[in-house]
């Protein structure tokens, strides 16, 4: 069976861990578990007609304890760059993790997640903002791992472009 | 398998698997299979001498690039995965760690299973996270608070604004001299209630440098005396007009000496707010009274009034809170009085409110007395004149000779007509060694010289000209022009040798305040003792209240903003306006063709100079989009610079559309030349004066 090896990137408690558990189980904690080092989960999904077997690799969020080893991405077929859309700053940083990603492996399929959308009473990331990503040609997709908004989509898409390429 | 030695039997006790790399993926365990190996990855093949531990965990799998890379450089040591964690079979999840070692030429893999210690490594990072979450959390209320008020500010701001251009106009119209008395005063207030409103902001927005900047030692303390006494030269035409006397107490004696902890500018916005409020409740024909009283270590400043006397349903304390107003609505938002407060009482002092026997109110407050010894000389000092004193004058003391050191044509033109309509004499130089060279060949009183130009910057042509001075007794007094003056802009300046700052864009009556109150620091002479101006002991004059940025936020307002900046001089906005539309579009056209061929450096330097020309019309949005396209040329980061250059392009037609009333008619043969000598139609290569 394909295997496709799929990194989630982005700082902490942007919800990663919560966007793979939503996808693998279909469940949803509350409470932020923080995460250390890197959670390897899988997934069998269908794309292009075929099963593919997701190797997901959730990767601790950057902060002032931990900094990201880029070798965990060696391999990679594509990433999910998540932000938490209550945290303006946390899509910079993930725009400037990209920078470094890209600098290091090139272009690869990947899409940003604005995460908690459920949220949106809290939302910083105007829609002015959401063009301007468009425009830099990020698929964007506005995810809630609490009420599943988007979630699936966003991962089958990104398998299906990780096929593609 | 071969069997396990005690060793190895403990070893797999304590959660370790050890295995050697054989080549080729293969390795060989040694020991015995741990029961979590068993439940994560299965039982080994019966009779396989080899596992192919990569196939079993695709980290581990990655994990062996960097192992092998280890082995491969033959250095002592380990190289470690970090930590990851994988479901067993029962889904539980279980963290492990990996480390390569180079032992006796053998390739070896340690596997961690971490269950015993991670609980604690997980708890302390969550506590971390948890703080951090909190930490940012109110940051962004604290940043969301901050904006509110900005917002009010400029809310309150705005109105003034069009009250101040409205004042202006009538000014101009031919009006029965009673009539022209009344439009003085009301102009005169509402610019003093702008500059009180941008002190509230001030106060607020930066409560520790308000702290700091009082003054607490003789030497420079105010004089709480003369503040009073200022107040009410200042606002007895206003009482005069509300037919209710105010008048100094002469009981003060001048031999007192009355110099407090504070500062000069607050305190006399704090008696501005006391007597607002005095002249509010004050019947005609009563008198209100300001005096001050010696304390001992501390002096007294009171304000009284022969009008109603304290509310009585109303704590004294209420008097003094947030957004608090007497029940007659009589004051305006609740703030004056606040501000009061917190900056007295930031200073060490008092203040209240009192019923008086006789009628009427006192509000008073008490600050602490300055600490004496730092007494400068005992000779009386000369007449001070805080900034705004000197700008009110209608003329300088003395004509002042003025280099202007900016790239932007449209800058240094602003610069200089401003200067010039003062009386000074204001010459223009294109770059930072231009004015070097310019300052070797003539005497100067100042430099005004801008921070960013090509060649060489404000901050260089500074240090040079410092270098220069060494061992002499001169000091060329420099003004520093910049567009964001954060305290981070101001120490850098002050370290560069700078003697003060003016924040883009520049407003008439702020270029008058620091060029003239700077000049007359240093007594009017140019060639002054060294230890009288020594850098390092110069105040920084900056014009950067927190919202001398462009407040406007759409093009609507420009043409108000720049009659305000260039104090309605006509021909002066036509000229500015005419470089703007005859220099904007091209440096639109070089922004779009840097971008095109993503030249991040050539998108900085067009959108700076760009920038700077629109500030000059209030135009904040387009302002805005400018120095992010600066930003994005500064760090190479061009992504998202066609969208915003859209954007900017966008913001100048609208404010193309608002300025074009304004615009000097075009002629068909000959063009017009500006004051700088250079060409509005077709841009010529400007020459300085």
């Amino acid at each position: 069976m394909i295997q496709k090896k799929i990194c989630m990137l982005g700082s902490f408690s942007v919800g990663k861990t919560s966007l793979v558990r939503r996808f693998v189980t279909s469940l949803f904690d509350e409470k932020y578990h923080t995460t250390i080092g890197v959670k390897v989960d899988k997934k069998i999904v269908k794309a292009n007609g075929q099963d593919v077997t997701l190797v997901l690799w959730d990767i601790h969020g950057e902060d002032v304890y931990q900094k990201m080893r880029m070798s965990y991405l060696r391999g990679m077929s594509g990433y999910l760059l998540v932000a938490d859309g209550t945290r303006r700053q946390t899509l910079d940083d993930a725009l400037s993790l990209n920078e470094r990603v890209v600098q290091e492996f090139g272009r690869i399929p990947a899409l940003l997640l604005l995460n908690k959308y459920d949220l949106t009473d809290q939302w910083e990331i105007d829609s002015s903002q959401g063009a301007k990503l468009a425009a830099a040609g990020w698929n964007v997709f506005n995810t809630s791992a609490k009420t599943g908004d988007a979630v699936e989509g966003a991962f089958l898409q990104l398998a299906q472009a990780t096929l593609d390429k | 398998m071969p069997p396990a030695s005690i060793f190895e039997s403990f070893f797999a006790t304590q959660g370790f698997a050890l295995f050697e790399f054989l080549g080729e993926g293969e390795f060989r365990l040694i020991g015995t299979w741990p029961a979590w190996c068993r439940a994560m990855w299965g039982d080994l093949p019966t009779g396989q001498e080899t596992v192919r531990i990569g196939d079993a965990s695709p980290f581990l799998e990655n994990f062996l690039f960097d192992a092998e890379q280890f082995w491969a450089s033959k250095s002592s040591g380990s190289v470690n995965s970090g930590n990851w964690t994988e479901r067993d079979s029962a889904g539980r999840e279980i963290p492990l760690e990996a480390s390569a070692y180079l032992l006796e030429g053998k390739r070896l893999i340690v596997v961690r299973n971490l269950s015993e210690t991670f609980d604690q490594q997980q708890e302390l990072f969550q506590t971390a996270r948890d703080s951090l979450l909190v930490y940012e959390k109110l940051l962004r209320e604290i940043q969301k608070k901050e904006i509110l008020l900005h917002c009010i500010v400029h809310d309150l701001t705005q109105p003034l604004s069009a009250m101040n251009s409205v004042f202006h106009l009538l000014e101009r119209e031919q009006l029965p001299a009673q009539l022209k008395k009344h439009v003085k005063t009301g102009e005169r207030e509402s610019q003093r209630q702008e500059l009180m409103i941008r002190g509230i902001l001030e106060a607020f927005s930066s409560d520790l440098a308000a702290q700091n900047s009082a003054k607490e030692s003789a030497g420079d303390a105010p004089d709480l005396a003369a503040c009073a006494q200022r107040a009410v030269r200042e606002f007895s035409t206003a009482f005069r007009d509300h037919d209710v006397r105010l008048r100094f107490d002469s009981r003060a004696k001048k031999s007192t000496d009355w110099r407090v902890t504070g500062d000069d500018a607050r305190l006399d916005r704090i008696f501005g707010n006391l007597l607002e409020n005095a002249m509010r409740y004050s019947h005609k024909d009563t008198t209100v009274t300001v005096g001050v009283e010696d304390q001992g270590a501390f002096i007294l400043a009171f304000v009284d009034d022969e009008g109603p006397g304290l509310p009585k349903d109303q704590p004294e304390s209420q008097l003094f809170a947030l957004f608090s107003k007497g029940k007659s609505h009589s004051g305006k938002a609740g703030l004056g009085l606040y501000f009061c407060k917190i900056t007295v009482e930031r200073w060490g002092g008092t203040i209240g409110a009192e019923t008086r026997a006789q009628g009427g109110s006192r509000f008073w407050f008490r600050l602490p007395r300055a600490e004496k010894g730092s007494r400068k000389s005992e000779t009386p000092a000369p007449e001070k004149h805080s900034p705004a004193e000197h700008a009110k004058k209608e003329k300088p003391a003395r004509r002042l000779r003025i280099l202007v050191a900016d790239d932007a044509d449209i800058n240094r033109e602003l610069l200089i007509e401003l200067l010039e309509k003062r009386g000074h004499i204001a010459i223009g130089a294109k770059d930072g060694r231009e004015a070097v060279a310019e300052l070797e060949k003539h005497d100067f009183d100042v430099l005004l010289v801008d921070e960013e130009m090509p060649h060489m910057t404000g901050l260089q042509a500074t240090r040079a000209i410092r270098e220069r001075e060494t061992g002499t007794t001169r000091h060329q007094i420099i003004i520093g022009i910049s567009g964001h003056v954060t305290e981070e802009d101001e120490q850098r300046f002050r370290d560069g040798g700078m003697d003060a700052i003016l924040a883009k864009p520049v407003h008439m009556q702020k270029l008058y305040e620091i060029v003239e109150s700077t000049t007359a620091h240093v007594g009017g002479s140019r060639a002054v003792q060294a230890a009288q101006v020594a850098p390092a002991t110069r105040p920084i004059e900056s014009s950067a209240a927190p919202n001398t940025a462009p407040t406007s936020s759409a093009a609507g307002d420009s043409v108000a903003y720049l009659e305000r900046s260039t104090g309605g001089n006509k021909k002066l906005m036509a000229s500015l306006v005419a470089i703007l539309f005859a220099d904007a579009p091209k440096a639109l056209a070089r922004i779009g063709r840097a971008i095109a061929q993503n030249n991040s450096a050539e998108v900085a330097a067009a959108a700076h100079l760009l920038k700077g020309s629109l500030a000059i019309f209030g135009a904040s949005k387009a302002v805005e989009s400018a120095r992010s396209l600066e930003a994005m040329g500064k760090t190479a980061n061009l992504r998202e610079a066609a969208l915003e250059f859209q954007a900017l392009e966008t913001e100048f037609t609208n404010l193309r559309m608002q300025l074009a009333s304004l615009a000097p008619k075009q002629k068909s043969t000959k063009h017009s030349e500006t004051k700088t000598g250079r060409k509005t139609k077709p841009a010529a290569k400007s020459r300085k004066r």
